[in-house]
């Protein structure tokens, strides 16, 4: 019907009009409504792109445990993304005889530490790091760049901090590989440098490196390795794991990082409910406020409201009227939150992220659908906040006989 | 065409009940003038807001072109104001955001009867000498004038009751003279039923039918 909508035009437009009355009062209002909103938005938007960030950040920590020669040296730093060069070395077939239970994944490496590679000017030294591409659980989750296809036996992955672009041939003791992927940046200097190749081609490259150096390092033998990196079972107990491991095999020395990784995940996600509820408890305060303020306001326009009544309007109108005056201050003041949250977050991005990122912390970004599903949830939230907030107040204007209230008693 | 039987009105107050209108009957015929006398606090204003629907009574009924009132659910009561009886308060009575013509096509509007809605008021306005002031917003306008927007806007819905609550008790003569012709004119050219409450005896004498309440109810 033309008509209903017409009367709804005017409810809209007469709405509107009583904000435009009291321009500092309705601006308060708007920028209550606007802080609540640009910290929810801002606020939902980091707290979901760290926890994204660290999800990725832990899956590509992957390793919980580290299995090296008693007498290598480790680097706890290194976050367990790869073994240590050393010329210590352990059989290959060390965890596959009694698989210790509670191990989920075993992913074998040879690291060798060289200087004769024939990479960069002479004296260059490299960490080749052999893995299994098919066991590993890593190396691979760092990759940012690679080419299409699986990786093959004539390829090598590199280092963030190497400049080789991804295509071009890299020779190493004479044998040209195929740069196939890039890392991105660890945080552990070493691995920076590093050139990642499966641990066959290492393998293929020793008679060539044992010409080249006079001996054969220890872990290009096919039946040693460097060490294994570990992953739990899940429910796998680490210090059971670990006590399991030392009393098959006393030559070993295990590592572990991943309970303080551990803690921090748990921190984080109790961190991020308290932030929820946080958020939940500003917007229904803000829904309080708008209460009173709109009991204040539907008082003070009482005899206004009578006016409507005694005229023909109608309750639902009446709480129309005020519903929709307090929904669309509070609607504007969500769009100004976002708009004010998003320029907090070009902020953030400025500053902090910049710094982790130079840290060689990865910081994803929450993605443009969840980013703007954020902020379309805001939005909602503040239109809900004025809803809830006018509805009690103008339920109760509406309940009142018009006499009485264009009197304006009571 | 108005009929009220047994009406009452008793306010709850903090010192206690206060009987405002104590059984009260009336009748007023369809297309009468009637005027409503009485002095302050017996009673007038508590009458007229049950009988224009806008204050329940504590007891009677209200019937207003066969329909009683107060037996209609609120929204539809609501409705029958919009429809069948326009209301000239004691007070100012327009909404301050709102310019003259809006003011006037309000109860059409809120009644969904938008449709022309807006034409029809501002020839209410014209007939009302404010041809000039269809923009205006009541701040704009003198008293007399907002009077007169009050009475264009009572009879927009074309009522059948016309109530008017000492409409010119703050006006001077000369303007007073002028609102109440312009009530006895919709009265006579409309045909709509005038019940007009006024402490001016003058003006009541020129009533067809004078009500004399005193002390809430109506003296023989
Ligand atoms: N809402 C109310 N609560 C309590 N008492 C009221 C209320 N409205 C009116 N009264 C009382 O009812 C009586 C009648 O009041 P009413 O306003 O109907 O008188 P009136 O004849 O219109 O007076 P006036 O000529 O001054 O307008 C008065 O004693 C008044 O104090
Ligand atoms: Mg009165």
């Amino acid at each position: 019907m033309a008509d209903a909508s017409g009367a709804r035009l005017l409810l809209a437009r007469l709405a509107l009009q009583n904000l435009g009355r009291r321009r500092i009062r309705t601006g308060l209002l708007v920028a209550a409504v606007a802080l609540s909103s640009a910290i929810a938005f801002a606020g939902a938007v980091i707290m979901r792109s760290i926890e994204s960030s660290m999800s990725v950040g832990f899956s590509r920590l992957g390793a919980d445990l580290m299995v090296v020669p008693l007498d290598a040296l480790t680097h706890l730093t290194a976050a367990l993304l790869v073994v240590e060069p050393s010329d210590s070395t352990l059989p290959a077939d060390l965890l596959a005889t009694g698989k210790a239970p509670g191990i989920a994944r075993a992913a074998p490496q040879r690291v060798l530490r060289t200087d004769r590679s024939g990479i960069g000017t002479h004296g260059e030294s490299v960490d080749l790091i052999g893995f299994d591409p098919l066991d590993d659980f890593t190396v691979q989750p760092w990759i940012t760049e690679r080419l299409p296809g699986a990786m093959g036996p004539r390829d090598v992955i590199v280092g963030s901090a190497r400049t080789a672009r991804l295509g071009t041939e890299l020779v190493l003791f004479g044998t040209p590989f195929r740069v196939y992927g890039k890392l991105s940046a660890t945080g552990v200097g070493t691995h920076e440098r590093g050139i990642f190749l499966s641990s066959n081609s290492l393998l293929a490259l020793a008679p060539a490196i044992q010409t080249q150096t006079g001996t054969l390092p220890p872990m290009l033998r096919p039946d040693r390795v460097s060490g294994f990196l570990l992953q739990l079972a899940p429910g796998a107990r680490e210090l059971q794991v670990r006590f399991a491991l030392l009393s098959h095999h006393p030559q070993i020395k295990v590592v572990a990082g991943g309970s303080l990784l551990t803690g921090i995940r748990q921190g984080l996600s109790a961190l991020l409910s308290g932030a929820v509820v946080l958020v939940a408890l500003m917007f229904g305060s803000t829904a309080v406020m708008v209460g009173v303020l709109f009991s204040a306001i539907v008082s003070e326009r009482r005899a206004e409201l009578g006016l409507l009544k005694a005229i023909g309007a109608r309750r639902g109108q009446i709480i129309g009227l005020t519903v929709l005056e307090a929904m669309m201050a509070t609607a504007a003041g969500g769009v100004f939150g976002v708009v004010a949250g998003a320029l907090l977050l070009r902020l953030f991005e400025r500053s902090l992220v910049f710094h982790l990122t130079q840290m060689g912390v990865p910081f994803l970004w929450l993605d443009r659908l969840d980013m703007a599903l954020s902020a379309g949830l805001c939005l909602v939230a503040a239109a809900l906040v004025g809803m809830v907030g006018a509805f009690i107040p103008s339920l109760r204007a509406s309940r009142r006989e018009p006499y009485d209230l264009v009197r304006g008693d009571g | 065409m108005l009929i009220c039987e047994g009406l009452s009105k008793t306010y709850d107050t903090d010192r206690g009940p206060v009987a405002a209108i104590r059984g009260v009957d009336l009748t007023v015929n369809a297309g009468r003038y009637a005027a409503i006398i009485g002095r302050s606090g017996s009673g007038k204003s508590s009458l007229m807001a049950m009988i224009g629907g806008l204050s329940r009574p504590s007891a009677g009924c209200v019937k207003v072109a066969g329909t009683d009132l107060w037996s209609l659910g609120a929204d539809a009561r609501a409705r029958f104001r919009a429809r069948n009886i326009g209301y000239v308060f004691q007070f100012a009575s327009l909404l301050p955001t709102l310019r003259a013509l809006d003011n006037v096509a309000l109860p059409l509007l809120l009644d969904g009867r938008g449709q022309g809605a807006r034409e029809r008021a501002a020839a209410l306005l014209e007939e009302m000498g404010l041809g000039a002031h269809l923009d205006a917003f009541p701040s704009e306008m003198s008293a007399g004038e907002q009077r007169r927007v009050v009475i264009a806007r009572a009879l927009v819905g074309d009522p059948v009751l016309l109530l008017a609550d000492e409409p010119t008790s703050d006006l001077d003569e000369e303007t007073e003279r002028e609102i109440m012709g312009l009530l006895e004119r919709a009265n006579r050219a409309r045909g709509t039923t005038l019940v007009l409450v006024t402490h001016n005896l003058a003006l009541a004498a020129q009533a067809e039918q004078v009500i004399q309440v005193a002390d809430g109810a109506v003296a023989p």
